[in-house]
């Protein structure tokens, strides 16, 4: 796999009051790539995914994305490329209905009104929402919402789906169905997550982000199962959850 | 996390009005009101038939009578102040009666009829608009009519974001009654205040947080509403002008 769809170089990132939230980061992802991002509360995941919409402005370093560089000129073309999945879908649907806010971001990017209409209603379906076109975002249940928010960024078409902590709040059956949306997904993604299980079933990659430093990028199974490196940056697997039936 | 649902107004019903285009119930309705404000009371026929108008649409509305009533008691703090009237607007000083030794003043019962009638008849025009249109509609109607797209962004902001400040409210008043707050007496006020901050700057960072969602999907000033179909209607556009005229002649011929 070419390795340079997406890349950081050196990637730094200060917030105004000072804190470092990412040091020297130097990441290389291909196209298709499935790659987990793991790692403490506060370790700067986050704002990692930000970075890749262009959202937070400046940083130290430089990332490329597909040949393109992240500059003002181009930053209409890389949000078109990179599709952000927020935490909280309440931050992500604003707009009265289901079906007006997925066709938000193919309007704003200036997809014409049949691909609009077109791109709309085959990322509902792909989620399948799309009985619920007409309903207002609010009146839907948490995980529905999830499943909206991830129709609203593939409308645009994105070439790289950003997720962060899309299984977060969602009750077992959402998250099953919510993983199964995913793995069908022919896009490159970046899975941000405190869910080892689901990251370790869609990632074969994964990344270990601490202290705003990569400390791991290996395997997801080789991470999960090197308990040194899982116990130095706060990570465990769920209780009951066993990796042996995985081995090779 | 837990939705609300149970905030809106508007009645699922097949009436005539539920189905006309909201921007023609927004002038007709606004041009109406107007007319009315500017009625004066002394030509019971002009009145009347203001009166006859508004319950036209009411009865077109098919809202229940019960609905209506309940609804109209947003009317009770103008009622409130307008019984005052009686005994506070001198006007020529005429005294009508006295009441526990206080004097109805003449000018003062008239002041007070105006009012309870024009709010009244206001009040009942803005259920009607609220009981047959949602608040999308409004919003939809509103940028038909040109409205400035900012206005728009902030209703239609405003529109979805109270549930979710209603839940947050909520669950903050959950968790503090679940550790022992009792909402009672002057003590109850500090964490009262402390928790209002504590919304008032999550609301901030909400804010934030929808500002970077919008723009990660390419947001660059405008929301744009998709287009809704709903049925043209001469006749409130014709009720509209003839409750103008019924008010223009009353105040320059009658």
């Amino acid at each position: 796999m070419n390795k340079q769809y997406l890349r950081m170089n050196n990637l730094s990132f200060e917030y105004p009051d000072g804190y470092k939230a990412l040091s020297d980061i130097n990441l290389e992802l291909s196209k298709g790539e499935r790659l987990g991002v793991l790692g403490p509360n506060g370790a700067g995941k986050t704002t990692l995914i930000l970075h890749l919409n262009g959202i937070l402005g400046e940083l130290k370093g430089d990332i490329n994305l597909n040949d393109i560089s992240y500059t003002e000129e181009n930053i209409s073309k890389i949000r078109k490329s990179v599709g952000l999945v927020f935490q909280d879908p309440d931050d992500q649907l604003f707009m009265p209905t289901v079906l007006e806010d997925v066709m938000f971001g193919p309007k704003n990017f200036g997809f014409n009104d049949m691909q609009v209409q077109e791109n709309s209603i085959k990322a509902l379906e792909q989620v399948k929402m799309i009985e619920y076109i007409d309903k207002p975002p609010h009146h839907l249940s948490f995980g529905q919402k999830r499943k909206v928010a991830i129709a609203s960024v593939l409308a645009s078409e994105p070439e790289l789906l950003v997720l962060d902590e899309p299984s977060s709040n969602l009750d077992p059956a959402s998250r099953r169905e919510l993983i199964d949306i995913l793995k069908n997904l022919e896009v490159s993604i970046i899975l941000v997550t405190h869910d080892l299980p689901m990251a370790l079933e869609i990632c074969s990659r994964s990344i270990i982000l601490n202290n705003g430093k990569i400390t791991a990028d290996s395997e997801t199974y080789k991470i999960l199962k090197d308990e040194k490196t899982m116990s130095d940056n706060r990570l465990e697997l769920p209780f009951g959850f066993a990796l042996h039936h995985l081995e090779e | 996390m837990e939705t609300t649902h149970s905030h809106h107004l508007e009645i699922h019903s097949d009436s005539y009005l539920v189905k006309t285009k909201p921007e023609i119930k927004i002038v007709s309705f606004f041009f109406i009101i107007l007319s009315i404000a500017f009625l004066s009371l002394e030509n019971t026929l002009t009145i009347s038939m203001q009166s006859l108008i508004v319950f036209g649409f009411l009865k077109a509305s098919k809202l229940k009578f019960s609905t209506y009533l309940k609804r109209l008691s947003i009317d009770i703090p103008f009622i409130l102040f307008a019984l005052f009237l009686p005994f506070m607007s001198k006007g020529d000083g005429k005294v009508l009666t006295s009441f526990m030794n206080l004097p109805i003043y003449q000018t003062g019962v008239n002041e007070m009829i105006t009012i309870l009638i024009k709010i009244t008849l206001c009040v009942t025009l803005a259920i009607i608009l609220t009981a047959t249109t949602s608040n999308i509609e409004i919003i939809y109607g509103l940028q038909k009519l040109k409205v400035s797209p900012l206005l728009i962004s902030i209703f239609s902001f405003a529109i979805r974001y109270i549930d979710v400040f209603i839940d947050e409210v909520k669950r903050v008043r959950v968790s503090m009654r679940s550790r022992g707050y009792d909402e009672k007496g002057i003590k109850s006020l500090k964490p009262l205040a402390f928790a209002s901050g504590a919304l008032l700057i999550r609301g901030y960072e909400r804010g934030e947080r929808v500002y970077n969602s919008m723009l990660s999907r390419g947001f660059r000033g405008t929301l744009e509403l998709k287009e809704r179909e709903f049925i043209s209607s001469n006749i409130i556009l014709f009720i509209a002008i003839f409750s103008i005229t019924i008010s223009a002649l009353d105040q320059f011929i009658l």
